[in-house]
């Protein structure tokens, strides 16, 4: 792992009995001496939990041109946000296919910031370079001097509240404030990835280490990878490569809902109103074991007995009490036919569920 | 780390207990750590019939699936079916209710290594 980045974070997940693993170029903990399922418990049924996730990447957004441009690359309608609000968003291709999905942050009128996937931030840094020279724009990929992290839980805000010098409580749902964050500034958005209320707070790296701590000593249960993965996979939350890939288009990964048709023209509309006319050959859906074992990414879906897709997020989730999954189905399939899975050469029943597959405690 | 000393010990990290011709089988304290929170156990059926070595329970953590292999050669007499609902136990208490299944034997054997031995063994 010894060329994997480190966050500055590093050495505290160490000192914390993180078990360090590569992922998306950097050296994160999968999980710490406790375990992912203890982890997991801490951000669902305890005070909160504290995520490093630095690894993801920020672009910031700016000049005159800024809304016109990032209404032509993004699928959401970026005119529909006031200052400080937040959006769930899409960079598609011409051919209507995922670069990935982002929130997009609008801090003013020509000042915007997306937040990207780590795994594609050189993709879509380029990509949105590319597309930025027909505009009054600049695209500055701000990732190596941002640490991000995510409080989540019912406690989160009772713990950040004692280190910023702004209300919480003010904060709406997918809306954000920036100011006196510790000894410093920061931006905190009222988002997540685990379906808890809770906060992702964008910090200078000088005051990684030291909110790092603070939160820890207010109570917050620092979380790996294995145990985040389980809390969004819960929620029925995408993730790229997962249920979004180059391959898909929001028709099948049912995101159409942040993708608005009759905003203008945007990068890959073209492609996607087509796919929406024709169908697509495969639809995501939600389903939960009727009996017992655990589904797991790219384990064939049948339906009455013939296969029908594959699983692309699966897990044991200890509060829907089984097997959940997400899975892509042919299209005739959302809704009639009898589901399996197969697991080690069996058919394991299964039905069609609602995601988010456990109660979301986000603040609406 | 532990290893009781009246066990006998695999290679592949499970522990038997040979009373008579019946063996209990379970996976070590050293296995249960590196699997991580174990989620679900995958018995095999009553009345199976296994060679030594040959693929027996599957044990399932929050991130992967992994294979257990009979010490043993037998016939399946009695599988552990708290595991289907607390399979955990296997995490909190490997050489105790976290047993896996009981094997009548019918004689082969893989190599069964003493406490001692298997602790040498970790220690490669």
């Amino acid at each position: 792992m010894s060329d994997s980045l480190k966050t500055p974070l590093y050495d505290e997940h160490v000192k914390l009995g993180g078990k360090m693993v590569p992922f998306a170029g950097y050296a994160l903990p999968v999980q710490y001496q406790d375990g992912a399922l203890k982890e997991y418990t801490a951000v669902r049924e305890g005070e909160a939990g504290i995520f490093d996730i630095t690894h993801m990447g920020q672009v910031r957004v700016t000049g005159s041109d800024a809304l016109r441009f990032l209404q032509y690359v993004t699928t959401n309608d970026v005119s529909k946000l006031v200052d400080g609000q937040v959006q769930y968003s899409a960079l598609l291709n011409e051919q209507g296919t995922f670069i990935d999905d982002i929130t997009t942050y609008k801090v003013s009128d020509g000042a915007y910031y997306l937040c990207i996937n780590a795994a594609n931030r050189h993709k879509d840094v380029a990509h949105l370079q590319q597309e930025a020279v027909n505009f009054d724009v600049e695209v500055l990929d701000d990732s190596d001097d941002t640490t991000l992290l995510a409080l989540q839980g019912a406690k989160a805000q009772a713990i950040l509240q004692t280190l910023v010098g702004f209300d919480l409580e003010e904060i709406g749902y997918y809306k954000f404030s920036r100011g006196q964050v510790g000894k410093g500034w920061g931006m905190v958005s009222r988002t997540g990835y685990t379906g808890e209320d809770g906060f992702e707070i964008y910090l200078p790296k000088v005051s990684a280490v030291d909110i790092w701590n603070a939160l820890i000593a207010q109570g917050a249960v620092p979380i790996g990878l294995a145990a985040r993965d389980m809390l969004r996979t819960e929620m029925g939350y995408a993730l790229y490569g997962h249920e979004i890939s180059d391959a898909v288009t929001p028709v099948e990964a049912r995101l159409m809902w942040i993708t608005k048709l009759d905003k203008g023209d945007f990068i890959g509309k073209g492609a996607v109103e087509a796919r929406k006319k024709l169908g697509g050959e495969k639809r995501l859906i939600a389903l939960r074991l009727t009996g017992r074992g655990v589904p797991r990414e790219h384990y064939q879906v049948f339906v009455d007995g013939v296969k029908s897709g594959e699983v692309t997020s699966g897990m044991h989730s200890p509060l829907a009490g089984g097997g959940i999954a997400l899975a892509y189905v042919k299209p005739e399939h959302v809704t009639d036919g009898q589901l399996s899975v197969e697991i080690r050469g069996k058919q394991v029943d299964a039905e069609r569920t609602s995601s988010p597959f456990v109660r979301s405690h986000v603040r609406k | 780390m532990s290893i009781p000393v009246d066990l006998k010990y695999t290679k592949e990290h499970e522990w038997v207990r040979i009373e008579g011709d019946i063996a209990t089988i379970g996976v070590t304290d050293h296995a249960q750590e590196a699997l991580g929170d174990i989620v679900y156990v995958e018995l095999p059926d009553m009345g199976g019939s296994f060679d030594a070595g040959a693929a027996f329970v599957v044990v399932e953590s929050v991130k992967a699936v992994s294979d257990t292999y009979a010490p043993v050669a037998g016939e399946v007499v009695e599988i552990n079916t708290l595991l289907e609902i607390e399979p955990e136990k296997v995490n909190t208490d490997p050489y105790g209710v976290g047993w896996l299944a009981k094997v009548k034997m019918s004689g082969e054997t893989v190599e069964l290594l003493s406490d001692d031995d298997y602790n040498t063994f970790l220690e490669e």
